[in-house]
């Protein structure tokens, strides 16, 4: 197995590190420059409304798309790189080059006696152009290659765990068949060592051996996820992404899964990226949250500091529109609506993507950042 | 008890699957009061959703209704065909589902689903408001001369007196409905014309001339003599302007030398815009003239023009002739007619009481139950009930109005299972016996015997006994409050009834004003630009704002009940708070009664004023939802509230072990015995009654018996409901 070929990551090392990730449908940019690191044995959450990109980000990563742009590095090694930056940069390159030229050329029309000069600095300029575009082509090149050729086993430490327990699963294939599946392509043909691990696992997740010969629709809603968890904890995966565990179960039994997700995180040493839209069940699962709006990551801290100080008006929203169980709150509740156009003016400043307080990042401008920082300090 | 909109009493629904009777519904009463939210919350499959389902009679061809009734308005919506189902379907109560995109029709365009049900409702409303109106009204002249001394002048004079309200009532509505439709005109006008000036300012194409001519044909339906009096000429003007520079309207060329059309003369321009900012402002903001007096004006003094362009001295005036010409006699005359009426009733009541008492005793005492004998009863019984119910009450008593039904039910009932029983105990014992043997023979049975379909006669007679005893109850109520009843209040709210009845005769919708109304609807369900809006499709909605069509949908016929089943599921969490906030609006401004199911406890706290907890088809926890959150009692309430996480939650979380019991075979005792970890030797043998805890909040269970032992709820919830009262600055809990 691939155990030896990739250093052992340590808990707390970066285990899964996304670099400006982009996934274009179109025009439509469901993922747009998506940065962060998951680092190994933690819980990393991803929320956000319906439609903001954060199952496009979970299957980009696992490559179910290939990304349009950034670059994805598991333990350290790309799996997965688009080829936007690249031609952003090129197309960055020669608008510099350009103007350059272009200055020159008017300096040259007014001073006549600078000609010469100025053609020798011309000249350099469109060289450096062309090695610059020449370079950038190749290590284009290298990351489409690299793209095809990923290490098969290494991106099998990689698992995912779908919304949709009715879905996800083969109504035509026993439980024992779904999920030894991956083994099996694998090129795993020893019978009797399958069935162990099946078996093994069957186990792990609170089922017992004697459903392994059933078909899926012989089980309810929560059984049904836990052979979703089954399938994906069998190969013996680094990290699982976990896309919308609950949201399709009823509460007693999210919490059955949530605590299943809980034991074998503690039991096998995982790491997850669990995305869904549930806030409380985000907050009391995951270790750091990541927010995303609209394709964008616009906050990303510690849960309970995410939970605490919330400093970018839309994760504000978001978390004032959470219904608890409690009347009296609710009743006094008001709801903070988000509007990017209202909320923002980024005119004369571009927002970016950072780091305002330690290990607390947030999408804004100058102006913006100062004005969090002071109101985490009188708060 | 007044308040009461909709009752349920002892329903117990089961579906008949291949494998055998799946008990859905067992045996649950609840009451919604008027203005009142209700939520049912459980976990799927707890039957929350089937008695919503029955309630709105859409149950699954394989459902059977065992027993129980829901009362509404003076019917039992269990027992009435389905041709009277329809007229209170989606009409008297609405449903919103879970899925906002399978409960809309694709390929038809938002505008028409909502104004769909609009136009249809309008003919069969006006239809059944009519004949309501009528027997009212006869029901009252019946009863005026009953009142009376009955001399032929009286008659005379009460026939005459009832004429003349009949006649101007439905003149008054016929005027007010004309200024209605104008109204709805001028409103129509006004954003149109806004809409039209805000284009051309933003250079953008317009059609002038036939927006033009549009405008002119509408401006004409806008004359109306009571709310244009002041403006004809004015408007007149305005047409003959607008009909002008129809005419000579050319395209121009613009700035850029290129021919546009949006250029409008200077003329046109000035004519729109104090079309549109002063006249018809002005013209909606004029007061509404009270059409019930001015009706009787009219009708007194016809041919007499009257002063309309003071519309509230004309309120005023006409208000004292109705007084002094009319109002003051009818209204001494209809008190002493309800007054008559309910005595009468009130003596019928008395007489019917000692019969009850009868029919009581003949059921409690009688060894053989005869089929005949006892229909005989039954009928004479329902006879005497019907003829004690007072007609004139608008409020309808729903039991003695649905005694009838309950009661033929209950004993037809008894007699089926009389003959029924003796045939399903032989049909059990015989697969049973073939059971054994083969079992005797070594064999391996999948199979299990169907359960037997055997109800206890004993259990059956009480059942009629119960009916009766319930009629009993509310009668003597009734002799007992008879002295605090407000004659003059009675008889003021039976006429608004007659209004009301009235204003829905000649009540006709035209597409027109079903648009308007529509659009109205959707600005009301916050659809941002509704007249755009209005001619899409589902698909070029996104998922909150199609549940806000669905809302609409559903709002359109201004139901008295709206079931929502889970209309948030579907949804995240901004849009699904949005929902929330818009159904909560609605349900203040409308007045309306709102049962609302889900399986998300924290989706409710905000919403319901009370709450049921339903699990294996029963309600195991009612109480207000102050009640079920701070103080909860049942073990399953204790369950729910410790599996879902909240904001400070850190512990591991509570899941409940298991999978709810299957329904074919129910559980002897409690059904949440085996998953519940409190439970007691007693739970599985047998059920626990319902322990009523406070007013307001009972719970099911034997934890609640006395000599129970003292169990506290668990340390999660303890620490939350500590949190929640810190934070709430609530500590008397």
């Amino acid at each position: 197995m691939s155990e030896n070929k990739y250093p052992e990551i340590q808990a707390g090392e970066v285990l899964l590190k996304v670099e400006e990730l982009s996934q274009h449908f179109g025009p439509l940019k469901a993922v747009d420059k998506v940065s962060f690191e998951v680092k190994k044995g933690e819980v990393f959450g991803l929320v956000g409304e319906s439609g903001c990109g954060k199952t496009t980000t979970g299957r980009t990563i696992i490559r179910l798309y290939n990304p349009t742009g950034g670059n994805v590095y598991f333990k350290g090694q790309r799996i997965g790189a688009g080829t936007l930056g690249y031609k952003e940069a090129m197309s960055n390159a020669k608008k510099t080059a350009d103007e350059k030229i272009a200055e020159l050329e008017a300096d040259s029309a007014a001073n006549p006696q600078n000609q010469a000069e100025n053609s020798i600095a011309i000249q350099n300029i469109s060289d450096e152009l062309k090695k610059e575009i020449a370079e950038l082509k190749m290590e284009m090149a290298k990351a489409k290659r690299e793209n095809k050729k990923v290490d098969r086993d290494l991106v099998t430490q990689i698992q995912m765990i779908f919304q949709d327990p009715v879905a996800s699963l083969n109504p035509r294939m026993t439980v024992r068949e779904i999920i030894s599946e991956g083994m099996v392509v694998k090129g795993i043909k020893d019978k009797e060592y399958i069935d162990e691990q099946v078996y093994d696992v069957l186990d792990k997740v609170g089922l017992v051996r004697e459903h392994a010969g059933r078909y899926p629709h012989e089980f309810s809603g929560g059984q049904k996820q836990r052979i979703g968890i089954a399938r994906s904890v069998v190969m013996r995966p680094e990290m699982i992404i976990a896309d919308e565990p609950v949201s399709a179960l009823d509460v007693s039994v999210q919490a059955q899964v949530i605590n299943l997700l809980n034991d074998l995180r503690e039991e096998l040493g995982l790491t997850i990226l669990f995305i869904a839209h549930d806030l409380s069940v985000v907050k009391y699962f995951s270790d750091r949250i990541g927010v995303m709006y609209f394709g964008k990551m616009v906050e990303l801290a510690d849960a309970d500091e995410l939970f605490r100080h919330p400093m970018h008006p839309y994760t504000r929203s978001l978390l004032s529109a959470i219904p608890l169980p409690d009347p009296n709150y609710e009743k006094t509740r008001r709801r903070i609506t988000y509007e990017p156009l209202r909320d923002h003016d980024y005119s004369v400043e571009q927002p970016s993507f950072r780091e305002v307080l330690p290990g607390h990042f947030v999408l804004c401008s100058d102006s913006e950042e100062e004005k969090y920082r002071r109101e985490s300090s009188e708060g | 008890m007044a308040n009461n909109i909709l009752e349920v009493k002892n329903l117990k629904i089961s579906f008949r699957t291949n494998s055998g009777t799946v008990k859905a519904v067992r045996n649950i009463s609840f009451n919604l009061e008027k203005g009142e939210t209700l939520a049912i919350v459980g976990e799927s499959g707890s039957g929350k959703s089937v008695t919503s389902k029955a309630i709105l009679g859409i149950l699954a061809g394989n459902s059977i209704v065992e027993s129980g009734e829901i009362l509404y308005d003076g019917r039992d919506l269990l027992k009435i065909s389905e041709e009277d189902m329809c007229k209170i379907r989606g009409d008297k109560i609405s449903m919103i589902f879970q899925d906002p995109l399978s409960s809309l029709d694709p390929i038809v365009k938002i505008g028409k689903q909502i104004t769909e049900a609009m136009l249809l409702k309008n003919k069969t409303n006006r239809k059944r408001a009519r004949n309501e109106f009528n027997s009212t009204l006869k029901c009252l002249k019946e009863a005026m001369i009953d009142a009376s001394d009955k001399s032929q002048a009286s008659v005379a004079y009460i026939s005459e007196m009832i004429k003349t309200f009949d006649d101007f009532n439905i003149l008054a509505i016929r005027l007010e409905n004309k200024y209605n439709a104008a109204r709805a005109y001028a409103e129509e006008l006004k954003a149109q014309l806004e809409h039209f000036l805000y284009m051309s300012e933003k250079k953008q194409k317009l059609d002038v001339k036939r927006d033009l001519g549009e405008y002119i044909q509408t401006l004409k339906k806008i004359k109306n003599e009571f709310l244009t009096v002041d403006h004809d000429e004015k408007l007149a003007e305005c047409v003959a302007i607008l009909e002008k520079c129809r005419k000579e309207y050319r395209v121009q060329p613009d700035e850029q030398g290129k021919l546009a059309t949006y250029i409008l003369s200077d003329e046109l321009r000035e004519v729109l815009a104090t079309l549109s900012g002063t006249y018809l402002v002005e013209i909606l903001e004029r007061p509404a003239p009270n059409f019930f007096r001015i009706g009787y004006y009219v009708y007194k003094n016809p041919g007499v023009t009257i002063d309309k362009s003071d519309i509230n001295a004309l309120n005023e005036m006409t208000v004292k002739y109705l007084d002094e010409d009319f109002m003051i006699r009818f209204i001494e005359k209809e008190t002493e007619a309800i007054r008559c009426s309910a005595e009468k009733s009130l003596q019928i009541k008395k007489k019917v009481l000692e019969d009850l008492a009868k029919a009581k005793e003949y059921f409690l005492t009688t060894e053989n139950l005869e089929k005949k004998a006892t229909g005989e009863v039954v009928e004479n019984l329902c006879k005497t009930v019907a003829a004690s119910i007072d007609r004139l009450e608008y409020n309808k008593d729903n039991i003695a109005y649905t005694f009838t039904s309950s009661l033929s039910s209950a004993a037809n009932k008894y007699f089926i299972y009389e003959k029924l029983n003796p045939k399903e105990e032989k049909r059990y014992a015989r697969q049973n016996a073939r059971r054994e043997k083969l079992i005797a023979r070594g064999k391996k049975i999948d199979w299990k015997v169907v359960p037997k379909n055997v109800n206890d006669l004993e259990d059956l007679r009480e059942a009629c006994v119960s009916v009766i005893t319930r009629l009993e109850n509310k009668y003597n109520a009734d002799i007992e409050n008879f002295d605090k009843r407000d004659f003059d209040k009675i008889a003021v709210g039976l006429i608004d009834y007659l209004k009301a009845r009235a204003s829905e005769v000649v009540y006709t919708i035209t597409k027109r004003m079903a648009k308007e109304k529509a659009i109205k609807l959707m600005e009301e369900v916050g659809i941002p630009e509704p007249r755009t809006r209005y001619n899409q499709y589902p698909f070029e909605f996104s998922g909150g704002m199609r549940q806000r069509i669905v809302i609409a949908i559903a709002l359109v016929a201004n139901p008295d009940i709206l079931i929502c089943d889970e209309p948030t599921t579907a949804l995240d969490v901004t849009i699904q708070s949005q929902i929330l906030e818009l159904i909560n609006k609605i349900k203040k401004e409308r007045q309306l009664s709102i049962i609302f199911i889900t399986h998300d406890l924290g989706v409710v706290a905000n919403m319901a004023d009370k709450i049921g907890v339903m699990y294996a088809g029963k309600i195991v926890e009612y109480g207000t939802s102050e009640d079920v959150f701070y103080s909860p009692a049942h073990p399953y309430t204790w369950a729910l509230l410790s599996s879902m996480p909240d904001l400070d939650t850190n512990e591991k979380l509570e899941a409940i072990p298991g999978t709810p019991p299957n329904m074919i075979y129910p559980p002897v005792g409690d059904a949440f015995a085996e998953r519940n970890k409190y439970a007691l030797k007693i739970d599985f043998e047998m059920q626990p009654p319902v322990f009523k805890i406070s007013d307001t909040h009972s719970a099911s269970t034997w934890l609640l018996h006395p000599d129970a032992p003292k169990v506290e709820m668990p340390k999660i919830i303890r620490e939350r409901i500590a949190r929640m009262n810190s934070k709430g600055g609530n500590e008397d809990v």
